[in-house]
């Protein structure tokens, strides 16, 4: 074997606490190129703010964060221009065409407005909205708003995708067409770090699976891996048997029997 | 999108952004977004008929003709040709006055926005060169705010006091709106560093109005001081001018026009150069930690369990309709947790707290208590009026607008008991502690004998607050986004509303030259209110339920 691969992200003992709870309890993790990674956990477990962290929107951490072998710490914010970035809630600037919007995020990511257009447009319209270019952001549906954002964070040809929840709001033939592209990107060498609760895409598209509760990784390998540890069939199981999850049923029935019962009207 | 002037006018100077550390290129890209921004409409809920008008870029840099009108004003302290300190001071109290206002009230949410962190932030943009497009966006508004303002005074000085005099007026506006923001932002920075989570959000707004009413008084200050000193036509420093930045702008007129000489006169001449410059410094050097403490705004503190106790109670004390005192509560709440409702109006809080007494306070100035206790004086309560103008404005917008979607998935026959709802939690929470509070001050200034005119006060106050919603544009509470550009389509409606105010003020004091007046004010005055706050809610009987004929402001 050759020399070994340095990691494009390596975290190092990563805490987080706000005010009043602890978000992030020491993690450590090393990504390499090509690796699409699912990042998973229930809801609060900081999955977000990892991301949040990485991306320096997210201040006041303890630990070592390096992305391209550089401390991001280190107020160079250089390396985020080799990262794109899908937040969790669509948050653009909706008053804004997309052609505006595209060509301006392009610039901020240091490309030529014109390029930037000329890219923005074909990519619009590989995903049916060529149409819509010209429009106002805040007229288009969520699932062509998460469209936007998507086209956003590739445009300038990152190294990194930051994912969070990227398929939300896509119809069918769109969902396939997006993980088509993650899978083609990661084959040529990026890497794709991706959070969702969507089982089923998650087992499909990710190389690494990695799962976050309660601030801890609790487990970290292939879905193979993974199913053979926890004897479970489906990511779901798994998610379920790691987070200690198991009387759903339970509490199904017991929702259901307060909605139906009790004061409801005043 | 529109290549706009003043992007233009900042490539001339460029390079002092650079030298400041900033890339310019991407703070122009991001000022010409915010500022293309500002122009357009964001379509609401409820404006589906005007699609049509989405369009028209409403440009941002309108002559706004009021500020031009009012400006006019202006050339009274310009026209003298000499006391050239007095007349700058205070056209410079004015001028301040106005614009840090202004700045208070309409641009606190841009200065502690948090939504362009997670778009801009997350790209290769750094913190002092998004400060920086941040602070040059307001700065740009202000200067055309002011520029409108003080344009005709400018204009005239040309005429009448030659190229310098007009050159040390332009320079002085730009220092003085440079030292305005600044000041400003480095308060603002003061709490972000020394308050966490909840306690920041009420800090601000104290903070907030506690500047308002510094202002306020500020500018009395200076008017008090030279009508005095006006009769000897002679300036005579004390320590205190030395506070009053008003002063220190006015002082270079006097120094270099009027040739009078004077070590005090150099000193505040100096001070209105040195100050903003090194605050300006200050600020530039601080710019980074000011954009990481915002991010403290955004932590979710332990948010305190509220048990709704108090809005319950009151609602089923004053709403008999169950829709109507449901949006008593929501209104309450919202009024309570809204940052963007509360950084809009708890400024005016701060006017409507100090306003009657500045009054008060200019006629114990100039004559005696005694004088005071028998007149009429207490009618400036009426000032109090102010607080309900803003809030029944500012209640339609909410940053989280788009909740709104929620007045039309719930059954709801009609929105004239959402209104009175909301009206009614306006009034509760807001006027009426205000008033009982400057109530019992006068009452104790003047003495008792003025209880029955304070209760007229507050039924006029209720029915005003009334007048207010009818003549606004309805809208349902927080369900638009605030934009600038749809500001000046209120101006009209609080023209007519402050005349309004006045006449009522007018009328009362009518009613206190007739004996026993004041009693047949307070009866008619109470069935007024009994009769409006009915016959203004009255279900539209156009509206065969539902909401579909709503617009939404303007």
């Amino acid at each position: 074997m050759g020399v070994p691969e340095e990691p494009v992200i390596s975290i190092e003992g990563l805490w987080m606490n706000y005010i009043d709870r602890m978000v992030l309890r020491g993690i450590n993790l090393e990504v390499y190129r090509g690796q699409i990674i699912g990042y998973i956990g229930p809801n609060g477990a900081g999955k977000s703010t990892t991301v949040k962290i990485m991306l320096g929107l997210v201040e006041g951490y303890n630990g070592t964060i390096r992305i391209f072998g550089r401390d991001i710490a280190d107020g160079d914010t250089a390396y985020k221009r080799r990262i794109g970035y899908v937040p969790e809630v669509a948050e653009l600037y909706d008053s804004l065409t997309a052609r505006e919007y595209l060509t301006f995020i392009g610039e901020l990511y240091g490309m030529q407005q014109a390029d930037a257009d000329a890219k923005a447009q074909k990519l619009m319209g590989l995903l049916s909205l060529d149409k819509a270019y010209d429009m106002r952001i805040a007229s288009y549906s969520k699932g062509m708003k998460q469209k936007v954002l998507l086209i956003a964070s590739m445009l300038h040809d990152p190294d990194i995708l930051f994912l969070d929840e990227p398929l939300s709001g896509l119809d069918a033939n769109s969902v396939m067409v997006v993980k088509e592209i993650f899978a083609t990107l990661a084959a040529r060498g990026k890497t794709i770090f991706y959070s969702s609760h969507i089982m089923d895409v998650v087992e499909k598209i990710s190389s690494r699976i990695i799962l976050l509760d309660g601030g801890d990784i609790v487990a970290d390998g292939t879905f193979s891996q993974l199913r053979e540890k926890s004897r479970e069939g489906s990511l779901e199981a798994i998610f379920n048997q790691l987070t200690g999850f198991d009387q759903y049923s339970d509490i199904a029935s017991e929702f259901v029997a307060v909605i139906g019962g009790g004061t409801a009207h005043e | 999108m529109n290549e706009f002037r003043v992007l233009k006018l900042l490539d001339r100077v460029q390079w002092i952004f650079k030298r400041l550390g900033a890339d310019y290129a991407v703070m122009r890209r991001i000022l010409q977004v915010k500022l293309t921004m500002d122009g357009r409409r964001t379509p609401t809920l409820f404006s589906g008929a005007q699609n049509s008008k989405l369009n028209i870029e409403g440009s941002s840099f309108k002559v706004q003709w009021l500020y031009l009108l009012l400006g006019l004003m202006l050339l009274v302290f310009v026209a003298p040709r000499d006391h050239h300190i007095l007349m700058m001071s205070l056209l410079f109290s004015i001028v301040m006055f106005l614009i840090t206002t202004t700045l208070i009230s309409d641009f606190s949410t841009v200065m502690l926005d948090l939504r362009d962190k997670n778009i801009l932030f997350s790209k290769p943009v750094d913190r002092r060169t998004l400060n920086m497009a941040k602070s040059i966006h307001i700065l740009i508004y202000l200067l055309t705010l002011t520029l409108t303002f003080t344009g005709p005074s400018l204009l005239f000085s040309l005429f009448r006091h030659g190229p310098m005099f007009f050159f040390l007026y332009g320079a002085e506006i730009i220092l003085m709106d440079g030292f305005i923001l600044v000041f400003t932002a480095l308060v603002y920075l003061l709490i972000l560093r020394f308050f966490d989570g909840e306690k920041l959000k009420d800090i601000i707004n104290y903070v907030q109005i506690i500047l308002s009413v510094v202002v306020t008084v500020g500018a009395q200050l200076v008017s008090r001081l030279f009508n005095i000193s006006e009769l000897g036509l002679e300036f005579t420093p004390a320590w205190w001018h030395y506070l009053l930045p008003p002063v220190w702008f006015g002082a270079p007129f006097e120094l270099l026009m009027g040739g009078t000489r004077s070590q005090s006169l150099t000193i505040l001449a100096a001070l209105s150069v040195v100050v903003p410059l090194v605050l300006f410094t200050a600020y530039i050097r601080l710019m980074p930690l000011f954009e990481r403490s915002l991010q403290k705004l955004a932590e979710q503190g332990a948010a305190g369990r509220d048990s709704g106790r108090l809005p319950r109670l009151l609602s089923e004390l004053v709403c008999r309709n169950r829709v109507e005192a449901m949006f008593f509560r929501f209104t309450w709440s919202m009024m309570k947790h809204e940052r963007e409702f509360k950084l809009r109006v708890y400024p005016t809080v701060g006017f409507a707290l100090i306003f009657p007494y500045i009054f008060i306070f200019n006629q114990v100035w100039s004559g005696d208590l005694a004088s005071i206790r028998g007149s009429k004086s207490f009618l400036f309560i009426y000032y109090c009026a102010l607080l309900m103008m803003t809030a029944v404005q500012m209640v339609r917008y909410s940053a989280s607008y788009k909740g709104a979607w929620i007045y039309r998935a719930i059954p709801l026959q009609g929105t004239a008991m959402v209104h009175r709802g909301m009206l009614k939690a306006m009034v509760m929470k807001l006027l009426l502690p205000l008033l009982a509070l400057e109530a019992a001050v006068f009452v104790l200034l003047l003495g008792s004998w003025i209880i029955a005119d304070m209760a007229v006060v507050v039924l006029a106050l209720m029915l005003y607050s009334v007048i207010c919603f009818l003549t606004f544009p309805k809208a349902l509470p927080f369900s638009e986004k605030y934009e600038a550009s749809q500001r000046k389509e209120f101006t009209g409606s609080a023209f007519v509303q402050l005349f309004i105010l006045a006449g009522l003020a007018g009328v009362h004091y009518v009613f206190t030259l007739i004996p026993a007046g004041i009693y047949i004010y307070l009866v008619i005055l109470a069935a007024a209110n009994v009769w409006v706050w009915r016959r203004a809610f009255l279900p539209d009987p156009s509206q065969s339920g539902g909401l579909p004929t709503l617009r939404a402001g303007g």
